[in-house]
């Protein structure tokens, strides 16, 4: 899969990385990110997930494939 | 339509090109650089935007307020890169017959994308340090990341 962070995420994950993960929803990723570095722990936790460019619940299943943006809370205007 | 832009905003130019004969009312939101944040001085902003997402997300809400309001004009532009003091970072322009609806109408376009809008501000301090924007603190309301104070209403 793809992963791409943004804004204040890239302090702690590269902004555009290919990655191999076993998690088979996206809150699994999210465990797996938190244990690659947990200082990004409390970011993650507030932050939304999409997949295709499209927001997705943590719940939603992931096959390994997908492009997944990590987006943090929103801090446009 | 482009609805994400690097380009500097010219408010009044735009305020011009939208001028609408149908409307009595157009309400205009014009988000700028200010000087001091958090008690420091500002030199600049820095937006960024996951862009394909931001203008998607910009064009339903566009449509979504155009169709509820019964807008007979609306326009709305962020600015991303590094933005100046005083420079308009956000501009919301909405025209309908009656004034009530183009104040609702432009007030839901701001917060929409000050709330979901994948777009981040990055202020930067003339002391030398950064710190991004984090203006959606929906989630401690909320509990849930993907859902807004006025989901609740």
């Amino acid at each position: 899969m793809k992963i791409k962070t943004y804004a204040v995420l890239k302090d702690y994950f590269p902004h555009q990385a290919d990655k191999v993960s076993s998690a088979k929803t996206i809150n699994e990723l999210r465990e797996e990110l938190i244990v690659e570095n947990p200082s990004a722990k409390a970011i993650l936790n507030i932050s939304r997930f999409a997949i295709d460019d499209t927001f997705v619940d943590l719940d939603m299943a992931i096959n390994g494939t997908e492009i997944i943006s990590i987006i943090p809370p929103s801090s446009g205007g | 339509m482009q609805y994400i832009s690097n380009k500097a905003i010219d408010v009044y130019d735009l305020m011009t090109q939208y001028r609408d004969d149908e409307a009595g009312a157009v309400v205009v939101f014009n988000g700028t650089v200010r000087r001091q944040s958090l008690g420091k001085e500002v030199t600049h902003l820095f937006y960024e935007a996951a862009e394909d997402m931001a203008e998607k997300m910009m064009s339903e809400i566009i449509t979504e307020a155009k169709d509820k309001w019964n807008l007979s004009s609306v326009f709305a532009i962020h600015r991303i890169g590094e933005v100046k003091i005083g420079e308009s970072a956000v501009l919301v322009i909405t025209a309908t017959p009656h004034r009530k609806e183009a104040y609702e109408a432009n007030r839901y376009i701001i917060e929409k994308i000050k709330h979901e809008l994948p777009l981040w501000k990055c202020e930067f301090f003339k002391d030398g340090t950064k710190k991004w924007g984090g203006n959606c603190n929906c989630h401690e309301v909320t509990g849930d990341v993907n859902k807004h104070v006025y989901d609740l209403t």
